[in-house]
């Protein structure tokens, strides 16, 4: 008789696979998880508390340090949150949010092209990850242009947006755009196909659409697993009703789905820029807002499709210059919940491909 | 046909190989960077009125601003320290500066081998232009209609 030990195996904090942060210990029989425990908390800046020491508009910037590959989306989480609270959405100006849906859509499209370079390079595919950065890279570049920083843009203003952008920032946004159909078909074509690729994701780490609600999933993670919810469509923030897009829905939620549906999300995402490029009128790009915002005494609740899912703010207002209490719903942390359960049974090599799978960003998880 | 994805993705990667390459190779290359990048900071000392909005609009305390009142009981800037190592870049001080004396520079590679080298002394760091005298005289009357503008602008 062979005598058999179990192995306990710790899995992060410094490990590439974990993107980020992220430590697991697990339980090991042989390849197989027994037991998976999530350790969360290294990257805990305590950005909650920090909203608490300073004014509305100076929390802008920290938004960025959220979820550090989609900051124009946090910020416009964050800002609509505070312009419910003072009870002023219907004045902020067309062109402002023009502006807003642009560069959140372009912000949503560089996230997605992370996680698709990202899952590959998870499944030892170096290829694909070089063209998704080579793709988000110009992305940047735009965001850089019109905010002066590439990942921490603080572009986002309470009733409006910081800067205008001009006719040539427009032609180069164009010009991605009209490229962007052949770079995504570029990923489809080295990836979704792929035996090896399919031979590692279909099947693995399954996620029914009752298991994804009672999770709290919320996002593409939700969606691939057949609930076709999006609040860009159900309940439209900003300007999202006026333009026409799909919803993508897949039905199985496992890992492929999981991939399948950002790929398709940043073709939905194109034809959003497109539209919008469209239509955008001249005009102002600042509501007249006061220089100290003192929002009335409430709270407000708001949240927005971030690229990784639901993300909301809840501020609570005493009357003066600075929040009483900020909380942060963070849709990667909630995501991150179907690990353990997920995990038993599962092979060691799989449990990095659905970690890649649910898009965790670590400094949204630990905050 | 089994295989017939991974050749499709072959095809893609090989008409790459004849492409030309992306890469900016960078210390020799240098990057082609927008008006609006945020790199280091520039104090025109001489715009400056030591209003202090700067070191108010500041997330983190980062700006100490030392300053003496003349005989005309106005003020002037006497010490203008940055602590940039606690900088989050936000670029709030430039938006908020009514004068326009503080600006960005493309200053990008900042990197240091000292803690105490990444701090800033604007004050210090400023060399007088000629051109300083001439800008003092229009700066005051475009000030006030600057100052509603920039308001609007920060909040």
């Amino acid at each position: 008789m062979l005598k058999t030990q179990e192995l306990t195996l710790n899995m992060g904090p410094q490990h590439p696979s974990t993107h980020g942060v992220f430590r697991c210990v697990l339980k090991l029989e042989g390849e197989y998880i027994r037991e998976c425990v999530n350790h969360t908390g290294y990257l805990h800046r305590g950005l909650e508390k920090l909203a608490e020491a300073r004014t509305y508009s100076q929390f802008i910037p920290y938004n960025g340090r959220l979820d550090y590959v989609s900051g124009m989306l946090n910020e416009l989480s964050y800002v609509q949150t505070v312009e419910k609270l003072m009870g002023i959405t219907e004045e902020i100006p067309e062109r402002a949010q023009y502006l807003r849906i642009i560069l959140g859509e372009l912000q949503r499209l560089a996230s997605h092209a992370i996680y698709v370079g990202t899952f590959a390079l998870d499944m030892a595919g170096f290829t694909p990850f070089m063209y998704a950065f080579r793709d988000r890279d110009r992305m940047l570049d735009l965001i850089e242009a019109a905010s002066g920083q590439r990942l921490m843009p603080n572009y986002m203003r309470i009733g409006g947006v910081a800067a205008d952008l001009d006719e040539e920032w427009f032609k180069e946004l164009e010009i991605l755009m009209n490229d962007m159909p052949a770079c995504i078909d570029e990923y489809d074509g080295i990836l979704t196909g792929n035996e090896i690729m399919r031979a590692r994701t279909i099947g693995v780490a399954p996620v029914s659409a009752e298991m994804a609600l009672s999770y709290g999933f919320t996002g593409p993670n939700l969606r691939a697993s057949g609930f076709d919810y999006d609040l860009r469509r159900d309940e439209p923030y900003g300007i999202y009703d006026r333009f026409k897009f799909d919803v993508p829905v897949r039905k199985d939620g496992d890992t492929y789905d999981r991939y399948c549906i950002r790929v398709a999300e940043m073709r939905e995402s194109v034809k959003i820029i497109k539209q919008a490029m469209k239509d955008i009128p001249e005009g102002p790009i600042m509501a007249k807002v006061p220089k100290v915002i003192k929002p009335p005494v409430g709270e407000a609740f708001h949240r927005i499709e971030n690229s990784k899912g639901h993300l909301g703010f809840h501020i609570v207002s005493d009357g003066s210059t600075k929040p009483y209490r900020t909380r942060i719903y963070s849709p990667c942390f909630v995501n991150l919940g179907f690990l353990p359960t997920t995990a038993k049974g599962l092979h060691l090599m799989d449990l990095v491909v659905a970690l890649a799978s649910i898009d965790i960003v670590l400094g949204e998880v630990d905050r | 046909m089994f295989g017939k994805g991974i050749f499709k993705g072959l095809k893609i990667t090989i008409g790459h190989l004849f492409e030309k390459k992306v890469t900016q190779q960078y210390p020799e290359e240098r990057p082609v960077l927008p008006a609006r990048f945020k790199g280091s900071f520039d104090l025109n000392v001489a715009k400056c009125i030591a209003c202090g909005l700067c070191s108010n609009a500041c997330p983190n305390h980062v700006i100490k601003i030392e300053s003496v009142k003349d005989e005309n009981n106005k003020k002037k800037l006497t010490g203008y320290k940055m602590l940039a190592e606690q900088c989050l870049y936000c670029g709030f001080c430039v938006e908020v500066c009514p004068t326009k004396a503080l600006q960005w520079n493309h200053d990008y590679e900042r990197a240091k081998f000292f803690r105490d080298e990444v701090n800033l002394d604007l004050y210090a760091k400023y060399t007088p232009s000629p051109d300083d005298d001439k800008k003092d005289i229009p700066e005051k009357n475009v000030k006030p209609e600057e100052k509603q503008d920039e308001s609007a602008k920060a909040s």
